[in-house]
């Protein structure tokens, strides 16, 4: 069992292997977020991760991300160490962070670019996405002039420009609209149909978890851990109003702690 | 009729109501004794690109002063940036310095008319020092909160597509400070070209400023109006210069406006 273990770890994308994380804030004290948590992820899978507010979901994503560091255990990604950000985890912030005195192409082109990819060839990759994303005719626009929903297929075609072996995005469509957001679900799927990448999808929306994933990890308030897990095996495109995925999001919910 | 088209009408019309006022005071009043007419100013302001006040004409005296705000308002904004930068950037030079700035910025530019005259001379160098003064602290201070309101997620974008440390301030932290700096420069253009009147009392016998000091030497009322008018216009023609160069290079932030 424990050879079992530790070789589906090394085996998996990214392992997280009994890892926490506490925040020291000045007078406020030790703040625990993360507790021993284990976590793998497949190559491939569009794994969901669900959960109330604040209950440490972007954290665990930060620290994939490599823009916080575990307090404890141990964090691999294909089997080394997270040490600090890189392109090959590729966020899709929350608030997009675009990138605003660049325009749809300068966005999506800056990783290739600080990369020292040449411009002829960086032209192509980011021109490649930035169809596959649906913006073309926008290459020169700047991102204030772009709906909320255009401005997060931004985020998704500059996060894949870089060839990233897994996408993390932090519920990237929170700030949207109810009708923008089934659009982009939607589109994310046929995106991620078309070049398939792992992806980490953090909501707190189950809705959109049952939509998205193959498999779904419901998380504990804090300090958070996986409180339960779910395969969705409904064939894509899915259907809101299909019984099967009604049962299932019946199901999940009735798991989630909605205390505060 | 578009917007703009509208706000430049009423700027006209606006002006024109006051000369009217100001004509009508001053030639059907009493008020006309201690002010001429805006007829007689405009006239004598014209007249004097082709008839010399002083020795020189009204462009000579208008480039002279250009000049002498220009050089230490190149040399006050090239400081004030890196000053700007290295107190933002680092938080050790934030806290050395600024008690200084924020000491010396209050200190109104004249203040410093004798210091700089026994420092510098009664030449052009005291001029130079005074309106280097005037522009220095203002773009110090603004690059500096420019460094300072930079975005950590696009710090963190940034990281993760690759950016190193030089990068970071190449692609990040300039392009968020430029728009700052340039209202800095902005405010700071406004301030140095009115010190060139305190700068010009210093001895001179050429410049705008020198127009209203000699004026007021000789007591002659239209040559001060004629100076008046003269530091009003070019400011207002410097300052609009400056609006077109910040509008082409922070396109993104005018249009996000």
């Amino acid at each position: 069992m424990r050879m079992d273990n530790k070789r589906k770890i090394n085996e998996s994308l990214i392992a997280f292997h009994g890892v926490s994380k506490t925040f020291d804030k000045p007078g406020e004290g030790r703040y625990e977020v993360v507790r021993d948590l284990y976590l793998n992820v497949q190559e491939n899978e569009f794994l969901v991760l669900f959960g109330p507010g604040q209950c440490g979901k972007s954290t665990i994503l930060n620290m994939i991300a490599g823009f916080e560091a575990p307090s404890g255990g141990e964090l691999l990604c294909q089997g080394r160490p997270v040490e600090g950000p890189g392109p090959e985890r590729g966020m899709v912030f929350q608030n997009t962070a675009l990138f605003p005195w660049l325009t749809v192409m300068g966005n999506v082109e800056y990783g290739p670019k600080v990369r020292g990819v040449k411009k002829e060839e960086r032209r192509k990759q980011a021109q490649h996405y930035i169809d596959l994303v649906g913006l073309q005719g926008f290459e020169n626009s700047y991102p204030v002039k772009l709906s909320g929903g255009m401005q997060q297929r931004v985020g998704i075609a500059r996060a894949y420009c870089s060839e990233p072996l897994v996408m993390l995005l932090d519920e990237p469509f929170g700030h949207l609209d109810a009708q923008t957001r089934y659009l982009m679900q939607d589109e994310l799927t046929r995106i991620w149909q078309v070049e398939k990448r792992t992806v980490i999808f953090v909501t707190n929306n189950i809705e959109e978890a049952v939509y998205l994933a193959d498999r779904i990890l419901v998380l504990r308030n804090c300090p958070t851990g996986v409180k339960a897990e779910y395969q969705i095996t409904l064939p894509r495109p899915r259907n809101y109003t299909d019984p099967e995925f009604l049962r299932l999001r019946r199901e999940i919910d009735a798991v989630v702690d909605h205390t505060l | 009729m578009n917007g703009t088209k509208r706000r430049v009408a009423y700027g006209m019309l606006g002006i024109f109501i006051f000369l009217c006022i100001w004509h009508a005071a001053a030639t059907l009043t009493n008020l006309g004794r201690i002010m001429p007419d805006p007829v007689t100013v405009f006239v004598r302001f014209f007249m004097a690109f082709i008839e010399p006040i002083g020795t020189k004409t009204m462009l000579f005296h208008i480039l002279t002063s250009l000049r002498r705000m220009l050089i230490p308002y190149t040399l006050g904004g090239l400081a004030g940036v890196f000053m700007g930068v290295l107190m933002g950037w680092y938080r050790i030079c934030d806290a050395a310095f600024m008690p200084y700035i924020q000491m010396l910025r209050p200190i109104p530019p004249i203040a410093w008319i004798p210091l700089s005259i026994v420092w510098f001379g009664f030449a052009e160098g005291s001029k130079y020092f005074l309106i280097f003064l005037a522009c220095f602290f203002t773009i110090a201070l603004t690059t500096c909160d420019g460094v300072h309101s930079v975005d950590e997620t696009l710090v963190r974008a940034a990281r993760m597509l690759g950016a190193r440390d030089r990068q970071l301030f190449t692609t990040i932290v300039l392009p968020t400070t430029v728009p700052y700096i340039f209202s800095g420069l902005q405010v700071a253009l406004g301030s140095a070209w009115a010190t060139i009147v305190a700068a010009e009392m210093i001895r001179s016998s050429e410049g705008v400023g020198w127009l209203i000091v000699s004026g007021q030497d000789v007591g002659n009322m239209t040559q001060i109006m004629v100076g008046i008018v003269a530091i009003a216009l070019t400011g207002l023609l410097i300052t609009s210069m400056m609006r077109g160069v910040e509008a082409r290079l922070c396109a993104w932030t005018i249009r996000g406006k």
